[in-house]
């Protein structure tokens, strides 16, 4: 070592101080450098280098270390690695110590790294504060979305308690945005509309839901009125097992958005269940009326439905024939395949012909394309014949071989085609009539008639009137945008019991809208309704259905007054001329209303 | 006086230098400073009337910019591990380095710290995390070096297993 290390140019440059080890000790060799030993240390404890050596616990644990090493064959160095020790050699002081050894003469160097000149330090700090501050805004996002996950999760939780609790009610529940799309579908709703509900979200309310375009409108009409003018809307649904479900909608605004709209669902198909087997059916399919006239016209349709014969559906203008063939259709085999009305009054041989067989181009002036009948065109479904009484007969008899062999041919062409027709018959005529004044073939008839149904007028079931006309009501007040009209006046449907009714049920579904349109107030009353109407016989229109009570209810009027048939009458609210008049109809003579 | 060797052991910036300087000067500083290399302090405690030496080894953070040689825990009576319980990575830097003290130094008793309780709604680390190295240490502490909470008692608890093995 000695002529190089100790050479004491080379030692300023390495700015270090360096230990000789003896037989059992460390000496410093060489001068050394300006900050050792440190100033203040040495003088307050007064120690040599040497001793400053020995009391460092770093170096003492480093130079155990670095015996070993020493011991061994290997060249280089051992290093310390970077360490302080203030009590020792100051605060901000950073050293490493080297063992090295040359020949069999073995040194410690002690070298001292200040803040200036230890490069790792800032390098090092930069990238554990990139890290920390990293790893501080990572826990940020982390706490954040842990606290909106807590939230949604909360959300949730209230959302299906809500849910729970509708479900529970047996209320399903619908959001619609302000764009009228579905936006939400509870559980219980899914359950009732029997509904997919990824087919339901984002699409339009109107085309989305299972119920008829009719009660779309009626819901969409509902929500547009102020809160306060709200109704329940009735909806009557058919399911997949073809049974129908009744729902009650009730709309209301959402509280948090008035644009949106929340329709809370009820089923309540058992109490109607329950209410029908109470008062009797009241409907069937789209036909109202709960009489025993109707209510064996529903039995008739029951039994014809699936029975794949011809029907002759008969009965006065406007009594519901077609309701009647459509739901003799709804309840065949045939409901899945089409349904196709043809009026056959007021058309020429060719052109009903045409219409019901179809044509081949050129069979006629003005055949330019070939054309499918209704006969085609109703294939596998059926089809109504209605009027079927103003048939040309050159179509009956083509008619007739339609319905015996099962094949049609097209005007103008000779080859015939096989159809799977199931053909329904309507007239308001007599055909047997017809029959005799040669107007209709015999032949056909007994064809058509192979099954019957006689559709009874409305003067013959005046018992569904009452609810005739409220299922009426009903829809034309919201389809007419009249809802501040919450009713009938009873004088007016007393005027529609009397009434003849020779337009049957659909006289009374116009006269109701006449009525409605007129109205202003909320009852529709006798003024409103049309001329026709103002002037009823009740001469001619005795009607044998009166309240059941209205009898016991004169009786005891005339009782309380002493048999003085004026102030009866006023006692109950009636004119008198009207009292007179139930008097007669009820056969209430004087001597047994009172003594 | 008995001198005893404690080795400092964690994660970067978990507070080993903090817990240090809160233990052998009572103040605590806010700014953050990387140690370089080992730092060594020095504190008397009095466990038990027995007064004794802490030859405290504040080794740097292991992180992958330093790992931590194993020679420096050589002559350790005990260490102490602290756990930074706002960063959940800490835990694996304390139980590897655990790992590393027992294949070096054997089974001696050692404290685990979970440090930085006064930003205790900032914990992420819960202690079924820590649950193992709980089971092993003589003294599982949510200390602060910042406010001084349980330092102190960690370290004289330490001293006091160290005695007594």
């Amino acid at each position: 070592m000695s002529g190089s290390i100790h050479d004491a140019a080379l030692l300023r440059v390495f700015d270090a101080v360096i230990f000789q080890k003896t037989a059992d000790r460390f000496d410093c060799v060489g001068n050394l450098p300006s900050w050792f030993p440190p100033s203040g240390l040495s003088q307050e404890i007064e120690l040599s280098p040497e001793q400053l050596l020995e009391r460092s616990f770093f170096l003492q644990h480093f130079l155990h270390e670095a015996q070993p090493w020493w011991d061994s064959a290997e060249t280089g160095q051992w290093k310390s690695g970077l360490w302080s020790e203030p009590a020792l050699f100051g605060e901000d002081v950073v050293l490493e110590a080297t063992a090295v050894r040359h020949g069999s003469v073995r040194y410690v160097i002690l070298q001292r790294f200040g803040p200036e000149i230890l490069p790792i330090q800032p390098l090092l700090q930069k990238a554990r504060e990139e890290q920390l501050s990293h790893r501080q805004a990572v826990n940020h996002h982390e706490r954040t979305e842990a606290r909106l996950g807590s939230r949604l999760a909360k959300s949730e939780q209230e959302r299906d308690d809500v849910m729970a609790v509708l479900d529970g009610l047996g209320l399903g529940a619908i959001m619609v945005d302000a764009n009228r799309e579905v936006t939400f579908i509870s559980g219980k709703a899914r359950e009732l509309l029997q509904i997919d509900p990824d087919r339901m979200i984002g699409r339009s309310l109107v085309k989305g839901l299972p119920w008829k375009t009719e009660d779309n409108a009626r819901v969409e009409a509902m929500g547009r009125l102020p809160v306060a003018q709200r109704q329940v809307v009735s909806v009557v649904m058919e399911r997949k097992n073809r049974s129908t479900r009744a729902l009650e909608i009730e709309v209301q605004d959402d509280p948090r958005d008035s644009r949106k709209t929340i329709l809370l669902l009820k089923d309540v198909t058992e109490m109607e269940e329950l209410r029908r087997q109470l008062v009797g059916p009241t409907q069937f399919h789209d036909l109202v009326g709960k009489c025993p006239t109707m209510r064996v016209v529903y039995e008739r349709i029951r039994d014809i439905a699936t029975v794949d014969v011809p029907v002759l559906i008969e009965g006065e203008t406007g009594t519901g024939k077609e309701l009647v063939a459509r739901a003799v259709h709804q309840l065949s085999l045939r409901h899945d395949h089409p349904f196709l009305p043809v009026n056959c009054a007021g058309l020429t041989d060719s052109l009903l012909g045409s219409q019901l067989f179809g044509h081949k181009r050129g069979a006629f002036t003005g055949a330019t394309s070939d054309h499918e009948g209704f006969f085609e065109s109703a294939e596998g479904g059926t089809l109504l014949l209605d009027e079927i009484g103003d048939m040309p007969l050159s179509i009956q008899t083509t008619l007739l071989r339609v319905l015996q062999e099962g094949e049609i041919i097209r005007l103008g062409e000779s080859r015939p085609r096989k159809v799977n027709v199931r053909v329904l018959a309507a007239t308001n005529q007599h055909l047997q009539e017809l029959v005799q004044k040669g107007a209709f073939r015999a032949d056909l008839l007994y064809r058509i008639r192979v099954a019957r149904l006689t559709i009874p007028p409305l003067r013959e079931r005046r018992e569904d009137i009452p609810l005739l006309s409220t299922a009426f009501f009903m829809k034309s007040r919201i389809a007419l945008g009249k809802m501040h009209v919450l009713g009938i006046a009873p004088e007016t449907m007393q005027r529609f019991l009397r009434y003849s009714w020779p337009g049957n049920v659909r006289e009374l579904k116009g006269a109701l809208e006449y009525a409605l349109i007129h109205c202003r107030g909320e009852s529709v009353l006798p003024t409103d309704l049309p001329p026709e109407m103002c002037d009823v016989s009740p001469a001619v229109q005795t009607s044998p259905f009166y309240k059941p009570n209205e009898r016991q209810l004169i009786l005891e009027a005339l009782t309380q007054t002493k048999g003085k048939r004026a102030q009866a009458a006023k006692l109950i609210g009636m004119s008198r001329s009207t009292f007179y008049r139930r008097l007669a109809d009820l056969n209430i003579v004087q001597e047994e209303s009172f003594p | 006086m008995i001198q005893k060797k404690i080795c400092m052991l964690g994660g970067f910036a978990v507070g080993k230098t903090s817990l240090v300087k809160r233990l052998v000067s009572g103040i605590f500083s806010e700014k953050y400073l990387t140690t370089v290399g080992v730092k060594i302090d020095q504190k008397s405690l009095s466990v038990r009337g027995q007064d004794i030496l802490l030859v405290l080894w504040d080794l740097y953070g292991d992180d992958d910019f330093q790992k931590v040689r194993a020679s420096y825990l050589r002559g350790a009576s005990g260490y102490i591990l602290v756990i930074d319980g706002t960063r959940k990575e800490t835990v694996d830097v304390a139980c590897r380095l655990h790992e590393l003290a027992l294949k070096t130094i054997g089974s001696v008793p050692f404290v685990l710290l979970l440090n930085k309780h006064d930003l205790v709604d900032e914990w992420v680390v819960e202690c079924p995390v820590v649950s193992d190295l709980s089971d092993q240490a003589c003294l599982v502490s949510m200390v602060s070096a910042k406010t001084g909470e349980g330092v102190e008692a960690a370290f004289s608890a330490l001293s006091e297993a160290m005695l007594k093995s």
